[in-house]
């Protein structure tokens, strides 16, 4: 009979509550946290970067994965180990290690094709007249409800993809999608845990009743989509990375295992162009008008997988590229989405370092940088020369940064953009990342040109889509080397067009069909197959000199 | 500051154009490729391993590091056939079936070079039949899996079993790759695992060198 009792202190509940350990548990004191369905700011990724999960000890040990033992009192990362099997302690959480999704992502899209309004889905006015434009991406999820008979959207909602809580990145899921119990819990999670809530939250906002909704069309990459639907996904974790279905699919509410409309609502999955380029690049395809442009253009979409599709001579090419969660604030110091409170945008004007700062209003502090602003930071600290090619602070230039903008520590040099506060700093490893980052997007971009024969120069429009929507400064992205060989005129910062997309086929019936007409012709191009792709990314790795 | 010195110092900070020009400008100075190799490539590649396992550099560097040697290496290649030279061990590598990434394992290759191996690089997507085939015919010291996808990991248990039977059965085998630890590494029956690439090389020496 175990003694083992982890009590937990909660600033939102009154009294102590147990932590239970799960059956089987070998992970990490963070993971017992989200798998009592509390998770911690675990925004690293759990690599012991930043101090999203500190928790308290009061009472107990704590035991790293090198086997140090840490006892109480004392602030400890719980992504860094557990309490040892058998053991007792107690803890307190504090408010800021809480994952909260302040519900504020870039929801806006610009629409550059013309549209009908005969809306895909038959409407009964005061009956059954408002339906649902889904983004399910993969971090968030994003629903707009749309009135049919006007196709104005009425309310928006966005919340963390709770399957977050099971597995943060997509292959974790892909993994755990193997075997039926946790494909059925991963279907739970987005159905019952985020979908129906987001649904609900949304009708009220609008003052709409949820027997008001006809259906819903969801754009998503194909992971999310063979999720949502219960497919196994196992062939989408190994090469030659093959889907069960990346056609357009009608389904019902029921059918899906949603609860917060009625059941026999019905459900458009829009089509995808493979495993990798999903369903979220043919909508922002259709979003943008691609596929009738005339000269050679590319849309890229920027997520944890960056998407890039050419159309070029009447080709479609399309490839997905590994940048990371970088831009979006993951495994950085201090990075968060855009919410109120993060630094957006970063100038350096010229004499003694005092960056200027835009901060997303809402909050009282700042805290955390989003995507933009680490681009805009990467732009302009190689313009001043504070950073060298290779992501170093030049040793000169360091010396003359105000000491309270400066931070030293078992973690490297970094800056802190605000005078004296450590939540605003940008290390040396940060950048390393965000260099991979960039050097992935811009080799994946580079990579699908050279394969049509065309270079920058050549592109007569390229379209920047996705989480950081239309907070990314296009100039910035071109000095740091994301967008390599490009002008601004070149570029259009066009939002989530995977959203855009959605609310398009559902306005306008005629849309899907192009849809799925684009989805046939696009070419895929598997880019780790593709000769000289990884002597493209080291090319880029380096900032421009 | 001699030639070498200044081809050290190319590497390190990767910059292969001047990595390629000192290693030409030693070659015509008459200095042997042996030496070359092992009075400059090898001492820098290891010094930036070494600092990269103390966090004192960071993945960008060491890759732009390691294409500088890997461009020098192939100025030096033909002038080593010709003189003879091989490297003292042998070793096989490759990513494992269903995983096509290779940056890492590269990068392990050109460490394991510089550590006074001969590689021979399968590729990625290797299915455990031509592991064991190669192991067979180049008679390695070692052989190294790599694998980027917690979804690959698998077909490395396949691949060790596959290698621990028959004729192979006593090769060393290390692996390695982001979702890759120390306790799978003793789960499967390999014999090594590093956490990075400088590591990989230091580690690598330590098996073949304790090996009977």
């Amino acid at each position: 009979m175990s003694a083992e009792d982890i009590r937990v202190q909660w600033p939102d509940l009154p009294a102590e509550r147990s932590l239970p350990r799960p059956p089987g548990h070998a992970g990490t004191l963070a993971d017992r946290f989200a798998r009592a369905g509390r998770p911690l700011n675990t925004r690293c990724g759990q690599r012991g970067l930043c101090a999203g999960c500190t928790v308290t000890l009061h009472d107990g040990r704590f035991q790293e994965h090198t086997g140090e033992v840490i006892t109480a009192p004392a602030e400890i990362k719980a992504c860094r180990g557990d309490v040892p099997p058998g053991a007792s302690a107690r803890l307190t959480v504090p408010p800021r290690s809480i994952a909260v999704h302040r519900p504020q992502v870039v929801t806006n899209f610009k629409v550059n094709v013309g549209a009908a309004h005969a809306p895909l889905l038959p409407w009964v006015p005061d009956g059954s007249d408002h339906a649902f434009a889904i983004d399910l991406g993969t971090t968030t999820v994003v629903v707009a409800l749309v009135e049919l008979a006007t196709g104005r959207i009425v309310a928006e909602k966005s919340d963390l993809n709770r399957q977050v809580e099971l597995g943060d990145d997509v292959l974790t899921r892909i993994q755990l999608a193997g075997a039926p119990a946790a494909r059925a819990a991963l279907r739970e999670a987005v159905a019952t845990r985020t979908l129906d809530p987001l649904m609900r939250a949304a009708c009220a906002a609008a003052g709409v009743a949820t027997s008001r909704v006809a259906g819903a069309v969801v754009a998503g990459n194909t992971t999310m989509l063979h999720l949502l639907t219960g497919t196994d996904p196992t062939s989408l974790g190994t090469a030659p990375f093959r889907a069960t279905f990346t056609d357009h699919r009608v389904l019902t509410a029921a059918a899906l295992g949603w609860a917060a409309v009625p059941p026999a609502a019905t459900v458009h999955l829009l089509p995808g162009f493979s495993a990798y380029v999903g369903a979220d690049l043919v909508a922002g395809c259709i979003c943008t008008g691609l596929h009738h442009a005339t000269g050679p253009t590319l849309l890229v979409d920027l997520g944890t997988n960056g998407e890039i599709l050419l159309r070029h001579d009447g080709r479609m090419l399309a490839t997905a590229t590994a940048a990371g969660p970088a831009f979006e604030g993951g495994r950085m110091a201090h990075g968060t989405r855009a919410v109120a409170g993060a630094i957006a945008h970063v100038t350096f004007p010229p004499g003694q370092f005092s960056p200027r700062l835009e901060v997303i209003p809402g909050a009282s502090g700042v805290f955390g940088l989003c995507g933009s602003a680490y681009v805009d930071f990467l732009a302009q600290a190689r313009h001043s020369g504070l950073l060298q090619p290779a992501g170093r602070f030049d040793p000169d230039q360091w010396t003359e940064i105000p000491p309270a903008h400066r931070q030293e520590n078992g973690n490297g040099r970094g800056i802190r953009l605000l005078a004296g506060n450590p939540e605003t700093t940008v290390t040396e490893g940060d950048i390393a990342e965000l260099l991979q980052a960039k050097a992935a997007v811009a080799a994946g971009i580079v990579t699908v040109l050279r394969h049509a024969g065309l270079t920058p120069a050549d592109v007569e429009r390229l379209y920047l889509a996705g989480g950081f929507g239309l907070h990314l400064d296009g100039p910035a992205a071109i000095a740091c080397g994301l967008l390599p060989g490009f002008t601004p005129a070149q570029i259009e910062v066009v939002g989530n067009t995977s959203l855009g997309g959605a609310w398009l086929a559902l306005v306008d019936r005629t849309i899907l069909p192009e849809m799925v007409a684009v989805s046939l012709a696009a070419e895929v191009i598997e880019l780790n197959l593709e000769p000289g792709f990884e002597d493209t990314f080291i090319d880029h790795l380096c900032l421009p000199a | 500051m001699s030639t070498l010195d200044l081809l050290g110092q190319a590497i390190a900070f990767g910059k292969s154009k001047d990595a390629k020009a000192f290693t030409q400008r030693a070659l015509d100075e008459a200095v042997p490729a042996g030496e070359i190799v092992d009075r400059a490539l090898v001492p820098a590649m290891a010094a930036v391993g070494e600092r990269f396992k103390r966090n004192e550099i960071f993945v960008p560097e060491m890759l732009i590091a390691a294409r500088a040697m890997k461009e020098a290496m192939a100025l030096l290649e033909p002038h080593l056939v010709a003189a003879g030279i091989t490297p003292k061990f042998t070793a096989v590598i490759g990513t494992v079936q269903g995983d096509l990434h290779d940056i890492g394992k590269n990068l392990v290759a050109i460490l394991w070079r510089g550590a006074n191996f001969r590689v021979v690089d399968l590729g990625t997507n290797v299915p455990p039949a031509r592991f064991v085939a190669a192991a067979a015919e180049h008679r390695p010291h070692l052989v190294g899996l790599s694998a980027l996808l917690t979804t690959t990991m698998p077909a490395m248990i396949e691949t060790v079993r596959a290698l621990r039977t028959g004729a192979t059965a006593s090769v060393k085998i290390m692996i390695g790759g982001a979702p890759i630890t120390q306790q799978f590494c003793d789960e499967i029956g390999a014999d090594g695992y590093a956490p990075d690439a400088g590591t990989a090389a230091e580690r690598a020496r330590a098996l073949v060198e304790a090996a009977p």
